[in-house]
């Protein structure tokens, strides 16, 4: 801030010239603040604009379909034919090895007409839709082994039981599926997945690993299988 | 008795028989104390191997104090003689370690790093060596706090001598008083020399300076061994019988090991920290031997700073963290850096440089600004970053049908919309299975020219949001999530944190 200069005020005239010469300071004085202040406003419309770039510059290469959450974080098994012919399901594991287990597209049960009507977790000895895990130990879950059963699915035609496939804790299982089965013919991958299984051990997992497919030798697998059924554009 | 080791009254020259101070009212009083000992019990204790400033400890009514540091080692030695001409030379007997302070206050000494017997006859010289030691880790203080660490071994051994005394004198007055312990009476001795060596106060200050002694090599066995001898002594005082005798006092006494460590409280610096990289983590993070990313801010940030502060180690500490592929752009993230044992307080100037350096690096990973020194306000700074914030977040969003005009309208109408999130799957290994409510205060969305199936979602959301999860809706795991609002599948395809609100 200017300092507005003191003059000593001595006859008429010179007054006259005083009060313009603090009227000029005064209005410095303003003017400097009014271009702080939109210097101020200049630099942040500056920092938006920076941000602005920043934001757009990093977006390279759009592909039309990027990959999904899904395959960028886990890697898919499968096993077909488990305990039954047709029961075949998918395991997808995290990087940080927890595994979430669901029907593949092949399952037969997707070949009956009308699809899945039901989702029945009341199986073996308790209702796993009613577990409740808690804790960073995760903390009552449910040891089960690769034929513990998870649940049943129910078509117009028959039933078949779900299992784990996998050894470890249950965690979770996918409580949505007994109000909306219909989640299992539309999304069976995603939002129609039945559990959650926590490998209690890497040994665990290394052994159970023997028993399963990747996602290439499950393709291949299928196209064998000369289905007439067109497949699930969610698989890719 | 010789004459000349009399300090006369008044006599303020410098005297014969190594007397370190002038011959003033503090050294005739320690005489005069010397003096007036129990002559039986001082004798006793010299033949047994006590010395002498454990004497005075032990036996004396008048309390222990800083007078006594200004007599040497020897004088005290032939004040308490006083005519006992069999006892042969002072030499032979200084040279005995204290069978109680193990030579402690005696300023005899093993030095840790040379390994070689050190003795001092007087404080002064004591207190020249540690000073010398003190001023080699190059701190920079102006106070200092004194702090003594000695093997418990000399407590048993006090108290076996203690023991003794009483069973030999149990009428005398002078027993019954406190003893003051080695501990304490070695600070007593050289915390006013020392201070004065230092140039520097003495308070519980940020900077302590800590003296350890140890028990020289095979202490295992001689610990045991004294600690059963005095639960012996112990339970034979209380059966009433008299084997307390000399014998059991016949041990080799060793020297303590003496080492001098220097320990400055941490000090702290606060800023705020961008990250423009998306293989950056915040924190150091190595699995199985193997780096994750390329880097982290933690080490850029900790490794500038620990340099201009001649630090020993640095701890960060972050107002919320972000994932490694997610950069920190906008005002930057509030953070700490606790640093341990700094050697000086870098200056204001040095700081600048600091954040220029981290600035204007090649590979312009991270940024810094704000950087300054903190005090114990930057706890409550932190917490301020904590759960109640707002953050502000720019997603680049896909979707699998092509954006409509209605949707920027129905996405933008939706305020302080709260979210049920299930603990993410990529979390769910190491937090508990919960369901989190979360709020969505804000969403903006807008169009990316050339690309009807990209938008860039802006939005503001409560501090502990999952917002990957929010936008491809975590198997349902999530609801509502973009997908669902806008009735279709949603994928984030990388994502910006613009703004970290500290609430002002």
């Amino acid at each position: 801030m200017e300092e507005i200069q003191k003059t000593e005020v001595t006859t008429n005239p010179e007054t006259e010239d005083v009060i313009e010469l603090t009227k000029q300071s005064v209005e410095a004085c303003d003017e400097q603040q009014k271009q702080q202040a939109q210097e101020d406003g200049e630099k942040r419309d500056e920092d938006e604009d920076e941000l602005r770039k920043l934001l757009l510059s990093d977006i390279g290469e759009l592909p039309l379909i990027p990959p999904s959450a899904t395959q960028i974080n886990f890697v898919s098994y499968f096993i077909t034919d488990f305990t039954k012919s047709g029961h075949d399901q998918y395991i997808y594991r995290h990087a940080n090895g927890l595994c979430v287990i669901g029907l593949a597209p092949t399952h037969i049960a997707f070949k009956d007409e009308g699809g899945i009507t039901n989702v029945d977790f009341n199986v073996g000895k308790s209702d796993r839709s009613v577990l409740k895990v808690s804790g960073k130990r995760k903390k009552n879950a449910l040891r089960s082994e690769p034929n513990t059963a998870l649940c049943k699915v129910s078509t117009a035609k028959d039933t078949y039981i779900v299992r784990c496939c996998v050894k470890g804790s249950l965690l979770e299982v996918n409580e949505r599926l007994i109000m909306q089965p219909e989640l299992l013919n539309s999304s069976a991958d995603r939002e129609g997945y039945i559990a959650i299984i926590m490998p209690t051990r890497p040994a665990d997992w290394t052994k159970n690993k023997e028993s399963l497919i990747t996602l290439e030798e499950y393709k291949e697998k299928k196209e064998k299988v000369q289905s007439a059924e067109t497949l699930e554009p969610c698989m890719l | 008795m010789s004459d000349e080791t009399v300090p006369a009254a008044g006599d303020s020259s410098v005297l014969v028989n190594g007397l370190v101070s002038h011959g003033d009212s503090k050294t005739r009083r320690v005489y005069e104390t010397a003096r007036s000992l129990h002559s039986g019990a001082v004798k006793d204790l010299l033949s047994l191997g006590v010395c002498e400033r454990c004497i005075f400890r032990l036996i004396a009514v008048e309390a222990f104090d800083s007078d006594l540091s200004s007599v040497s080692t020897s004088t005290l030695h032939s004040w308490l003689e006083s005519g006992d001409d069999e006892t042969g030379s002072s030499e032979s007997n200084c040279s005995r370690i204290c069978i109680v302070c193990l030579g402690i206050l005696q300023f005899v000494f093993s030095d840790a790093a040379e390994k070689k017997l050190v003795k001092s006859d007087t404080s002064s010289d004591y207190v020249a060596r540690v000073t010398d030691l003190v001023k080699q880790d190059l701190h920079d203080f102006d106070s200092f706090g004194l702090e003594v660490s000695v093997p418990s071994t000399i407590m048993d051994n006090e108290r076996a001598v203690l023991s003794y005394l009483k069973e030999k004198y149990s009428t005398e007055g002078w027993l019954q008083r406190d003893k003051i312990s080695v501990k304490d009476a070695l600070k007593v001795l050289i915390l006013d020399p020392l201070k004065a060596s230092l140039g520097a106060q003495s308070d519980s200050s940020s900077f302590h300076i800590r003296l350890t002694y140890s028990e020289a090599s095979d202490e295992a066995l001689g610990v045991s061994k004294t600690t059963h001898e005095s639960k012996r002594r112990k339970t034979d005082a209380e059966n009433g019988s008299n084997c307390t005798s000399e014998n059991s006092f016949e041990k080799v006494y060793e020297p303590c090991i003496f080492s001098v460590h220097c320990n400055k409280m941490p000090i702290f610096f606060s800023g705020r920290y961008f990250k423009y990289s998306r293989n950056v983590s915040q924190s150091r993070w190595i699995i199985d031997d193997e780096r994750m990313g390329e880097a982290s801010v933690e080490e850029i940030l900790g490794g500038n700073i620990l340099p201009a502060c001649l630090g020993d180690s640095y701890k960060f500490h972050a107002a919320g963290r972000e994932d490694i592929d997610v950069r920190m752009l906008g005002s930057g993230r509030p953070f700490l850096i606790e640093v341990q044992n700094s050697r000086q307080c870098p200056s204001e100037q040095s700081l600048k440089e600091v954040e220029e350096k981290i600035n204007n690096s090649e590979k312009k990973l991270v940024g810094v600004k704000d950087l300054k020194c903190i005090g114990s306000q930057c706890w409550a700074m932190m917490r301020e970053g904590e759960a109640e914030k707002q953050k502000q977040y720019v997603a680049l969003v896909w979707i699998a049908r092509p954006l409509e005009e209605k949707d920027f309208n129905s996405i933008s109408s939706l305020k302080e919309l709260k979210i049920l999130q299930k603990t993410p799957v990529r979390v769910l290994h190491r937090r508990s299975p919960l369901d989190r409510e979360k709020i969505i205060h804000w969403m903006n969305v807008e169009k990316i020219k050339g690309h009807s199936h990209y938008f860039l979602l802006h939005l503001c959301t409560q501090a502990g949001t999952y917002i990957k999860e929010f936008v491809h809706g975590d198997l349902g795991r999530t609801t509502p999530s973009m997908g669902s609002i806008l009735g279709c599948r949603a994928e984030i395809i990388q994502l910006d944190v613009t703004d970290v609100k500290m609430g002002d």
